[in-house]
């Protein structure tokens, strides 16, 4: 019989012998996949580690993807340690986007000092109020804020295509040619570019550090404050937090809040640091916010994992663009990519959890095994 | 922060595999001179069954006819933002010469990354750009829009035809119009009634969206989306079917009659030549059905024999230019005239084109 049951001590070298031993598995199990269809694995691998960090301008390409992963990831770390479920980071970077978009554009002829706080705070504005809805919503009619938060991302990404598709409203460009043959929204001033920051060859964009920033934020918050720790208190038990006099339904709405603030920052990122205009169809294409369940699911929500999780991610999606092409089938990328995300999920699970296999196995009716594998 | 520790673990025991490996073959390898390579941007997946499955064909009908002297690669799946401009430099830097970009929403990708890079030749399908590296091109789909109206009109019996549509776009409207008014010659009176999906690609939106039309009574369906959904929900109530972008009749031959198709590998082929022997040239191409860039899927078995007859006639005067399906009299939804007799629309006209003709159900503006 085999027995997964929680370690009680987690030791010293488990910590880096596990996520050693879980990348060898997926070397191992990725080549023999790459052998069976015909590649070289040790060719793949160091071509996805080149052009995802290594080659000149790799690491720069990655942070562009990272950046939002990043944010969206803090999103989902900051409400999910509440276990307060908000899956509509979408919608509430989505919202950010249209604020801060809106706002560039309004400001068209101020300095770049005032335009891009002014950015900033509209994405932090219209992402918080976005998420509000769900929060209040579960604070105070118990609704479920799985289904309202992931329901409302489908009406974030239709205001964004009535603003630019089916209205001529302020965002959207009336004045080019481009703009007749094919809707598009207003391109904002070069002032409402966001600046990046150059270290060793790499370009930082302002959202990731506004990224770095938060995180650390995040973790004084939750480490180190009463907000924080009734947050946590509220997340194992919102009974027990209620008898110890804490503000619970107030809680639930101001976490709430600080996961679409997030998420909003990750949305006017998009537009300030990326793409310089609304753009729905490739905002909605990107969907950054699911991914940030990912992003902070594997970093177990620590929010400084999450910047390397990010990172992680952002180069393995850009590696996994360069690894296709005619030889090279989109399917066969997916299925790399996926590997390395289980195997590093299940090493997770190997520091935290043993296996044991029981001494006479059939002797004894074999127990139930403890339904305790969860990872969040 | 034990799990940063563990994933700069991680990071250094891949960087170590991969540096440990020495045989490495991948990488950018070098193109002589008499070879060249070219590559192609998707939106898309190439198993789409439509657009991007066209364009696709396209690049292996380039590798047929040059054969060894070119080299082809794609990237599909790739999403409209910032990733376009990393997938043309890690392109550029794999050796590639001419790059094809097949999804409006690439455009300013493009047109920035042509900016920084000259020696490189883009092109980008449906877009309004152009450099001295960088050329447009298209197709009047509208051509075999109006042979696959006159199908779809000859097939419905009450003359009420639905049609799934992307977005509210010219490319789209001219599109309806000349559906609409190719049925009409075939079912006087014929309307088309229009219900907007907002994306090229979804194939469960696809689906509802021909299901409501199918709901609300239309006997002949058309779409002008990427996916042969709409024919999965025509199939479930037996009702004729036009596809688009790629000969989609496998999927349902009971009820398929024809759809408008790109042929893009002759283009393809002649501008990968070009960019090879040094002739290439920015352009502005609008291919039509008279040099095959368009055409019209093979007819289904329920198309009668006579209606193919009539269709053919009209291709045959479409491709020696006797016949303009956009010329006046063209009265729009109102009643009104807007292209009197004895006009016509040009070409810069259709790109701008916002007002259906008469006959046609739902607003040009959307929703």
């Amino acid at each position: 019989m085999i027995r997964i049951e929680r370690r009680l001590t987690e030791s010293r070298w488990l910590v880096a012998a596990v996520p050693a031993g879980s990348l060898v598995a997926a070397a191992i199990l990725s080549g023999l996949i790459l052998l069976v269809t015909g590649h070289d694995p040790v060719a793949t691998w160091s071509r996805l580690l080149d052009r995802g960090f290594f080659a000149p301008g790799a690491m720069s390409a990655t942070l562009v993807t990272a950046t939002p992963l990043l944010l969206t990831g803090l999103a989902a770390a900051a409400a999910f340690r509440m276990q307060t479920w908000n899956i509509g980071a979408e919608g509430q970077l989505y919202l950010g986007a249209v604020g801060a978009s809106g706002i560039g554009i309004a400001l068209r002829d101020q300095s770049p000092f005032l335009v891009i706080p002014a950015m900033i705070l509209a994405g932090i504005v219209t992402g918080a109020a976005w998420a509000a809805i769900p929060g209040v919503l579960r604070a105070y009619t118990r609704t479920n804020e799985i289904i309202t938060s992931l329901m409302l991302n489908y009406v974030a990404g239709l205001l964004m295509s009535y603003l630019i598709f089916d209205s001529h409203s302020y965002w959207r460009d009336l004045s080019t040619f481009t703009a007749r043959v094919f809707p598009q929204g207003k391109y904002l001033p070069d002032a409402a570019s966001w600046p990046n920051f150059p270290l060793g060859g790499i370009a930082i964009p302002l959202g990731f550090v506004l990224g770095m920033i938060a995180a650390a934020v995040l973790w004084v918050i939750y480490t180190a404050t009463r907000f924080g720790f009734e947050a946590r208190v509220i997340g194992d038990s919102r009974a027990a937090a209620h008898y110890a006099g804490i503000r619970t339904r107030r809680k639930i709405v101001a976490v709430m809040a600080l996961s679409g603030a997030l998420a909003g920052i990750g949305g006017a990122s998009e537009i300030g640091d990326f793409r310089h205009v609304l753009d729905p169809r490739g905002l909605q294409q990107a969907s950054f916010g699911y991914a940030g369940i990912v992003v902070a699911a594997l970093a177990r929500l620590n929010p400084f994992a999450v910047i390397v999780v990010a990172i992680l991610l952002g180069g393995l999606s850009n590696a996994g663009f360069s690894l296709q092409g005619a030889t090279f089938p989109a399917g066969l990328v997916g299925t790399l990519q996926g590997l390395i995300l289980f195997c590093a999920l299940a090493g997770e699970l190997l520091v935290h959890y043993r296996i044991r296999f029981a001494r006479r196995a059939g002797a004894a009716p074999p127990a139930p095994v403890p339904a305790r594998a969860e990872i969040a | 922060m034990k799990n940063t520790v563990r994933f700069a673990v991680t990071m250094v025991a891949a960087l170590g595999l991969g540096a440990c490996g020495g045989t490495s073959t991948a990488g950018t390898g070098t193109s002589s001179a008499s070879t060249i390579k070219a590559a192609w941007i998707y939106v898309g997946p190439i198993t789409d069954h439509g657009w991007t499955q066209a364009h696709d064909e396209g690049r292996k009908y380039v590798e047929q006819q040059l054969g060894s002297s070119v080299q082809t690669t794609y990237k599909e799946n790739v999403p409209e933002g910032p990733q376009v401009a990393q997938v043309v430099e890690d392109l550029i830097r794999d050796g590639n010469k001419i790059i094809f970009g097949t999804s409006f929403g690439f455009q300013d990708a493009m047109y920035a990354e042509a900016q920084k890079h000259p020696d490189v030749k883009f092109e980008q399908a449906t877009g309004t750009k152009t450099a001295a590296n960088m050329g447009e091109y298209f197709g009047a789909a509208e051509d075999a829009d109006y042979l696959t109206g006159m199908a779809l009109g000859a097939a419905s019996k009450k003359g009420k035809i639905g049609f799934v549509a992307p977005f509210p776009i010219p490319e789209v409207i001219r599109e309806i119009n000349a559906i609409t008014l190719g049925a009409q010659t075939t079912h006087p009176g014929a309307t088309v009634q229009v219900v907007w999906t907002n994306t090229w690609f979804d194939p469960t939106k696809e689906k509802q969206a021909a299901q409501s039309l199918l709901s609300l009574g239309v006997d002949a369906i058309g779409q002008g989306q990427d996916s042969p959904a709409t024919g999965d929900a025509a199939k479930a109530v037996n009702v004729p079917w036009s596809g688009y972008d790629s000969d989609q009749s496998s999927y349902a031959p009971n009820i398929w009659l024809t759809g408008t198709v790109y042929h893009w590998g002759p283009y393809y082929t002649k501008r990968v030549k070009a960019a090879m022997d040094g002739s290439w040239k920015s352009d502005n191409y609008y291919g039509s059905i008279a040099d095959g860039m368009i055409g019209l899927a093979p007819y289904g078995s329920s198309v009668a024999q006579s209606v193919q007859s009539q269709i053919n006639a009209k291709m045959e005067a479409l491709k020696s230019g006797s016949f303009y399906e956009f010329k006046g009299p063209l009265k729009d939804q109102s009643g009104a005239v807007k292209v009197p007799s004895g006009t016509k629309l040009s070409v810069s006209d259709l790109y701008a084109i916002d007002w259906f003709v008469q006959g046609v159900i739902g607003s040009p503006k959307g929703s």
